[in-house]
C-alpha cells in the first residue's frame, strides 16, 4: 500500500500532460477527469494515513538513500497533502464555457491546476533539497499561468501582477538555488537525512548565509517579509478562489520546506533569530498595511502576510512548544483564510461599498464575523488556542518583545476586521449596492469551514494529541535518519 | 528612489557573494554522494554516460519535475499569448538563402537530433539537448515560409503522449518492481546502443516531449504574428 502514495504526485502529472489533448475531443471528459483524479488521490492519502504505517521512507527507483531521491511520509506531510487535495477539490474552477476557443483555454487552466496540486504534494513528501526545489519551481510556474488566466476580458492588471510576481519569484528562486549550491558545496549531499548527519560542516558563516538565502528564496511563496510585496496585487488580480488556495494552502508548503531546513540542516539559534526577526517584521507590516487598505481583498491579503509572520515567529521558538504552536497557527490560518477569500469572491472591492450588505446576506456575513472572531483569537474559538500556544511558547523563551508586538497587532486586527463588520451592518441611510449572492457551492464550502472550526473546539484534546504526535515525528531526527539511510538494506 | 534601492540591493548581494566565494574552500569539494555515484553508476544503471545515470536513474523524478516545469511554462505561455492581439507584420517568403538553407538543414538537424536523443546514455547529450535540436529542425521551414504553420493537433498529441509514456514507464516499474521509475530490463553490455535498461526509452520520451513543446511554442509565436492580418 505505502508505495502507492507516490501516485498522488504522479497521477495529477499524467492527467495534466494528457488533458489538452483529451479536451480537444471531449470537453466533458476534460472537465470530469481532474476531480475524479483528485478524489482518487484523496482516497489513497487517507488510506495511508489510516494504515498507521507512517512514518516511513520511500526510495524512488529503489536507489539507496543519499544517492537516490527519498520521499519521507509522516503524519504532517500526509495531512498537508490531504489538505492540498481536499481544498483543491472544493476550490476547483467550476465555470463551464460554450465557445470552443474558450474551452481550449480553460482545459489549459485545469492542467495547470493539476500541476499545482502535484507539485504541492511533492513538496509535502520530498526529502531531498534539490527535489524540493524542482517541485517549488513547478509550483511557481503553474501559478504564473493560473494568475494570468483569462477567457474574455482583456484584463491588463492580471498580466502586470503576474509579471511582477514572476520577477520576484525568479529572484527568489535564484537565491534558493544559490543556497542549495552552497549547502552542496559544504557537505557534498542534498538528502535531508544525510545533511542532518553533516550539520557540523554548516555551522559557520557560510552555512548561515546559505540558510538566509534558502529562507528568502523559499520565503517568496511563504509571504516572508522582504519578498512579499507581490501578495496584495496578485491576490486582488487573480480569481478569488485561486487566491484563497494560494494564501491558505500553498504558502504553508513553502513554510514546511523552510521548517525542514531549519530543523535538519541549521538547528542553530542564529537561524531561529533570523526567522523570528523577519516574522515580526512581516507581522507588523502586514497588520499595519491591512489597517490602511480600503479594499476588502487587499485587506485580507495583508492580513495573510501578518498571519504567516505569526507562523514564522512560532516556528522560531526552539523545541517542541514552537513546533506545536506553529502547526496550530498554520492549520488554523489555512481554514480561516480560505473562508475569507471565498467571501471576497463577491465582496472584493471597496469596503465602504459593503455597507448594509449584512442584512441582505445573513449567512455570509455571519460566516465572516465568526471567522474574523476566530482570527482575532476570541476564546473559545480555535484561533484563541493557537494564539495561546504561541504566546505560551514565547513566554517560555522570555521573548517579551515579540509577545508585546503580537498583542498590539491583535488590537490592530480587531480594528480593521470590525470596520468591515460595521459597514456590513451599518444603519446609515444610504442605498445598499446590489451585489450578487455567492454561488451556493462557495457558501457551502465556507459553512463547512465554520463547522470544522466549531468541531475543532469540541475536539481540542484530540487535536492536541495529534499535534504532539506530529511534532514528535518532526523532532525525532535520529529515527528519520535511520528510516531514510538504512531501511533500504532490509528490503523496504 | 526604487532605482537607488535596487542599486543598494545589488551592491549588497554582490558583496555577499564575493565574501562567500572568498571563504569557500574551492578545489576540494567533499565528494560524499558524488564519489559513490561515480563508483556505482556503471554497474547499477549500465549507462556509460554518468550524467544520464543521474538524470534518469538516481534522480529520475527530478527529470519528471523538469519536464512538468517546461510543460507548465509552455501552457502558461500559450495562455498569455492567446489573450494578446498583436499587429501583424507583413510576412511573405523569406528569400532564396533562408529557403534553401532550411531545405538543406532540415534532414540534417533531424538526424543529429535523433542521434543525440538515442545516444544519451552513451555520450554527452540526451533528451533535452536532442529535443531542442528537433524543435529547431521543425521551426526552420516556418522561418522560410512564415505563412505556414505546423499542425498543432499533432504536436499536442506527441507532447501529451510522450509525457505520458515517461510516466507510464515509471508506473510499470511501480506495479512490477515495486518502486516508481526503477529501471527494468537487462543492463546489457556497457557502451552498446541497446543497454542500460529503460533509460534510453525514457530519454526518447523526454526528447519527443521537449521537441514538441518548444515547436508548439514557436508555432504559437509565429501564428500570433500572422493572424488577423
Amino acid at each position: 500500500m505505502k508505495h502507492y502514495i507516490i501516485l498522488t504526485v504522479i497521477l495529477p502529472l499524467l492527467v495534466a500532460f494528457l488533458l489538452p489533448t483529451i479536451g480537444r475531443f471531449s470537453y466533458f471528459l476534460a472537465r470530469a477527469l481532474p476531480p475524479i483524479i483528485l478524489i482518487f488521490s484523496i482516497v489513497i492519502t487517507a488510506c495511508v494515513y489510516n494504515n498507521e504505517t507512517a512514518p516511513f521512507a520511500l526510495h524512488i527507483g529503489d536507489f539507496v538513500a543519499p544517492q537516490g531521491i527519498v520521499f519521507h511520509v509522516d503524519s504532517i506531510s500526509l495531512l498537508m497533502a490531504l489538505s492540498v487535495q481536499v481544498f483543491a477539490l472544493f476550490l476547483w474552477p467550476r465555470r463551464s464555457f460554450k465557445l470552443q476557443s474558450e474551452q481550449i483555454v480553460s482545459n489549459k487552466r485545469y492542467s495547470l491546476m493539476l500541476l499545482l496540486v502535484a507539485s504541492a504534494n511533492g513538496l509535502a513528501f520530498s526529502g531531498d533539497l534539490f527535489n524540493l526545489y524542482v517541485f517549488y519551481e513547478l509550483l511557481a510556474v503553474a501559478t504564473f499561468g493560473l494568475i494570468s488566466f483569462d477567457t474574455n476580458e482583456a484584463n491588463q492588471a492580471r498580466f502586470a501582477a503576474a509579471f511582477r510576481y514572476l520577477v520576484i519569484s525568479a529572484t527568489g528562486s535564484v537565491m534558493a538555488l544559490l543556497g542549495i549550491a552552497l549547502v552542496y558545496f559544504l557537505t557534498g549531499t542534498l538528502n535531508f537525512a544525510h545533511l542532518a548527519t553533516q550539520q557540523a560542516n554548516l555551522f559557520n558563516p557560510i552555512g548561515l548565509s546559505a540558510f538566509a538565502l534558502l529562507l528568502v528564496g523559499f520565503g517568496v511563496k511563504a509571504e516572508l517579509f522582504p519578498v512579499n510585496s507581490w501578495v496584495p496585487e496578485v491576490y486582488s488580480a487573480a480569481s478569488k478562489k485561486l487566491s484563497g488556495y494560494l494564501a491558505g494552502v500553498i504558502s504553508k508548503l513553502a513554510v514546511l520546506v523552510i521548517i525542514k531546513a531549519l530543523l535538519f540542516i541549521f538547528p542553530h539559534s542564529e537561524a531561529a533569530y533570523l526567522m523570528l526577526g523577519l516574522g515580526l517584521a512581516g507581522l507588523l507590516i502586514g497588520e499595519l498595511s491591512a489597517m490602511r487598505s480600503n479594499d476588502f481583498t487587499r485587506m485580507i491579503s495583508w492580513s495573510s502576510v501578518a498571519q504567516l509572520g505569526l507562523v514564522f515567529i512560532a516556528f522560531s521558538i526552539p523545541g517542541q512548544a514552537g513546533i506545536i504552536a506553529g502547526l496550530a497557527v498554520l492549520f488554523h490560518h489555512m481554514f480561516v483564510k480560505t473562508a475569507l477569500f471565498l467571501i471576497a469572491e463577491k465582496w472584493g472591492g471597496r469596503i465602504s461599498d459593503l455597507h448594509g450588505q449584512g442584512y441582505l446576506n445573513l449567512i455570509m456575513s455571519g460566516i465572516f464575523i465568526f471567522v474574523a472572531l476566530s482570527l482575532i483569537g476570541l476564546p473559545p474559538l480555535p484561533g484563541f488556542w493557537s494564539k495561546f500556544l504561541l504566546l505560551n511558547g514565547l513566554a517560555g523563551q522570555e521573548y517579551y518583545f515579540a509577545i508585546a508586538i503580537i498583542l498590539i497587532t491583535t488590537v490592530i486586527e480587531v480594528n480593521y476586521l470590525f470596520r468591515v463588520a460595521n459597514h456590513l451592518f451599518s444603519r446609515e441611510d444610504k442605498p445598499v449596492l446590489p451585489i450578487n449572492n455567492h454561488h451556493w457551492f462557495d457558501t457551502l464550502t465556507a459553512s463547512l469551514i465554520v463547522v470544522a472550526l466549531i468541531v475543532a473546539v469540541w475536539e481540542l484534546p484530540t487535536i492536541n494529541d495529534q499535534l504532539i504526535i506530529m511534532s514528535d515525528q518532526l523532532l525525532d531526527i535520529e529515527s528519520y535518519v535511520n528510516r531514510v539511510l538504512i531501511s533500504t538494506e532490509n528490503g523496504l | 528612489m526604487y532605482q537607488f534601492a535596487s542599486f543598494v540591493f545589488l551592491l549588497g548581494f554582490l558583496f555577499l557573494i564575493s565574501v562567500i566565494t572568498g571563504f569557500l574552500p574551492l578545489g576540494e569539494p567533499p565528494m560524499l554522494v558524488g564519489q559513490v555515484i561515480q563508483n556505482n553508476a556503471a554497474s547499477e544503471t549500465g549507462a556509460s554516460n554518468f550524467v544520464t545515470s543521474v538524470v534518469l536513474g538516481y534522480r529520475g523524478i527530478d527529470t519528471l519535475g523538469e519536464l512538468s516545469i517546461l510543460f507548465a511554462a509552455a501552457t502558461a505561455g500559450s495562455l498569455v499569448l492567446s489573450g494578446l492581439k498583436q499587429k501583424s507584420i507583413e510576412s511573405g517568403d523569406a528569400g532564396f538563402l533562408v529557403k534553401s538553407a532550411s531545405e538543406l538543414f532540415f534532414p540534417l538537424l533531424i538526424v543529429v537530433g535523433l542521434y543525440i536523443v538515442l545516444h544519451g546514455h552513451l555520450t554527452p547529450g540526451g533528451g533535452f539537448q536532442g529535443g531542442v535540436i528537433l524543435a529547431a529542425a521543425f521551426f526552420l521551414p516556418l522561418l522560410a515560409k512564415p505563412s505556414k504553420s505546423i499542425n498543432s493537433l499533432a504536436l499536442g498529441l506527441i507532447e501529451g503522449l510522450s509525457g505520458a509514456a515517461f510516466i507510464i514507464i515509471g508506473l510499470i516499474a511501480l506495479f512490477n518492481e515495486g518502486a516508481f521509475l526503477k529501471p527494468f530490463f537487462e543492463n546489457g553490455e556497457l557502451g552498446s546502443l541497446i543497454s542500460s535498461g529503460t533509460l534510453p526509452l525514457l530519454y526518447i520520451a523526454v526528447g519527443l516531449k521537449v521537441g514538441a513543446e518548444l515547436a508548439s511554442l514557436l508555432n504559437l509565436l509565429n501564428q500570433e504574428e500572422v493572424n488577423d492580418s
